[in-house]
């Protein structure tokens, strides 16, 4: 009878801690090497052209129960702009453009996340680039979450969209040939931490 | 209209030209002694049309380079139309100079090259100040020049070290894919181009403390190159003999004759023009000849 009181009391406090456990938001780190900060830019009407950042950083601490609850902040080194051409790297890494001496990071810090369907949000927060802060949204899938079968780690992952006016962080140059409003394409793999 | 308005080519050549023919003129008519601020006035208003008017307190070195520009283009003006002359004109433009610079390039100076960088502009802004021979409106080497005639050893040398100058820094941007400096340095030297045509075959404007202060923005371009951007920026060490091309014409012993101011004006052209080249072919071999595709 004390076994089996015992053994009831050990499964109670195991099933208790397994449900508080998978409330409590979890934290991740970006994975860089599965995640891709991606833009495209009008180029003088004929084309769009796809860049991308190859050094982000960042956290995400993620509630799936209640995704609101959810938080994301992200750091970019803006001087790994890199668009396949070196001198138009250069180029963007200057002042014209992304002024890298002066502002080495552009960070997003989430502000608010809406919940719009089974696995899809919207993803506030401040934008912030070449010293100017702004408000900017993106529509956020979540992906997938469990054990990578590749790392064996704790893993999630997520896809967003959106859409900045650069103009507005104070990035004129060459307006309006080279486009002012900029897709933002990102894919994120994060592990636990 | 307004596509030719964004051509950068436009931008950096042809309207600088005109918008400086025009500001010599109109400042011709006002006072003759401010034909000579059309230079930094033209950099300004090209400055406005490029990048556009940048954010005060501006949160960057181009804004910076922006206001600190605006503020010499003021005391030019201020100074030169009180006449002011001589070793106050000299200081005043001295610790404007270091003032912008040091403002400029406070946020890149995190290593011993960029304190070297600091360091050889803070001696160009010195020299242009005191000891380049470039005079105040009114003044020749050896006093005042007579009522009504441009001054001895007046606008023309300055000038063609500026065009120079600013075509080094201009061309070593274009090379090193910053365009928007490119541009501008372009744009001071069709401005100075365009004060060189209001005084050839004669002169007839003085330099003035607002074309010193042109000197000093071609510095300070230099110096946003130099320390915020990936171009080999250091080749415009080779540029800076040209700043001494002035004492070239003293070296020479040429009559006080229409010819030989001319003769003059050419010698100090040549001195100033081949550093730039020099400057300007480093920087080709250096950064592959290649420039930003945008």
């Amino acid at each position: 009878m004390k076994k089996t009181l015992f053994a009831a009391a050990l499964f109670a406090s195991a099933a208790f801690g397994a449900a508080s456990a998978s409330a409590a938001p979890v934290t991740y780190k970006l994975d860089p090497a599965h995640t891709s900060v991606v833009f495209i830019v009008n180029h003088v009407g004929f084309s769009n052209l796809f860049g991308r950042f190859d050094k982000p950083a960042g956290e995400v601490t993620f509630d799936k129960d209640a995704p609101e609850k959810s938080s994301v902040t992200v750091a970019i080194d803006t001087a790994s702009v890199d668009t396949n051409h070196e001198k138009r790297d250069q180029h963007l890494r200057s002042p014209d453009f992304f002024n890298t001496k002066e502002f080495p990071q552009m960070t997003f810090k989430s502000s608010k996340i809406e919940k719009t369907g089974d696995n899809t949000g919207k993803l506030h927060g401040d934008l912030t680039l070449l010293g100017v802060s702004k408000p900017v949204v993106l529509d956020v899938t979540f992906n997938n979450q469990g054990v990578s079968p590749a790392s064996k780690q704790e893993t999630a992952g997520f896809s967003a969209r959106g859409t900045i006016k650069r103009s507005d962080f104070g990035m004129k140059y060459g307006v309006p040939a080279i486009g002012d409003d900029i897709q933002i394409l990102i894919e994120v793999e994060a592990v636990k931490s | 209209m307004s596509d030719l308005l964004h051509d950068p080519f436009i931008q950096s050549s042809l309207l600088p030209l005109a918008i400086g023919l025009l500001a010599t003129g109109v400042l011709h008519l006002l006072r003759r002694s401010l034909a000579v601020a059309a230079i930094p006035l033209t950099f300004v208003a090209v400055f406005l049309l490029v990048v556009g008017l940048p954010a005060l307190p501006p949160p960057s070195s181009m804004g910076k380079l922006f206001w600190a520009s605006a503020a010499g283009l003021v005391l030019g003006i201020v100074a030169d139309a009180l006449g002011a002359r001589g070793r106050g004109a000299a200081t005043l433009l001295a610790v404007w100079f270091a003032a912008s610079l040091l403002w400029i390039a406070l946020p890149a100076l995190d290593g011993v090259g960029p304190a070297v960088t600091l360091l050889l502009l803070l001696g160009a802004g010195g020299w242009i100040a005191f000891g380049s021979g470039f005079h105040a409106p009114g003044t020749t080497p050896s006093g005042t020049a007579p009522s009504g005639t441009a001054p001895s050893g007046g606008a023309t040398g300055p000038a063609s070290v500026l065009l120079a100058l600013a075509l080094a820094v201009g061309g070593t941007a274009l090379i090193g894919s910053s365009a928007s400096i490119a541009q501008m340095g372009l744009a001071l030297a069709a401005a100075a181009g365009a004060f060189l045509l209001w005084n050839w075959p004669a002169e007839r404007h003085g330099w003035g403390l607002s074309g010193q202060v042109a000197l000093g923005i071609a510095l300070l371009t230099a110096a946003v190159l130099a320390l915020f951007t990936d171009s080999r920026a250091v080749v415009l060490i080779l540029a800076l003999p040209a700043l001494a091309a002035g004492r070239v014409r003293r070296l020479l012993p040429l009559p006080e004759t229409g010819l030989g101011r001319a003769a003059g004006a050419a010698a100090v052209t040549i001195a100033a023009v081949v550093p730039a080249l020099a400057a300007l072919g480093a920087a080709f071999v250096l950064g592959g000849g290649e420039a930003s595709p945008y």
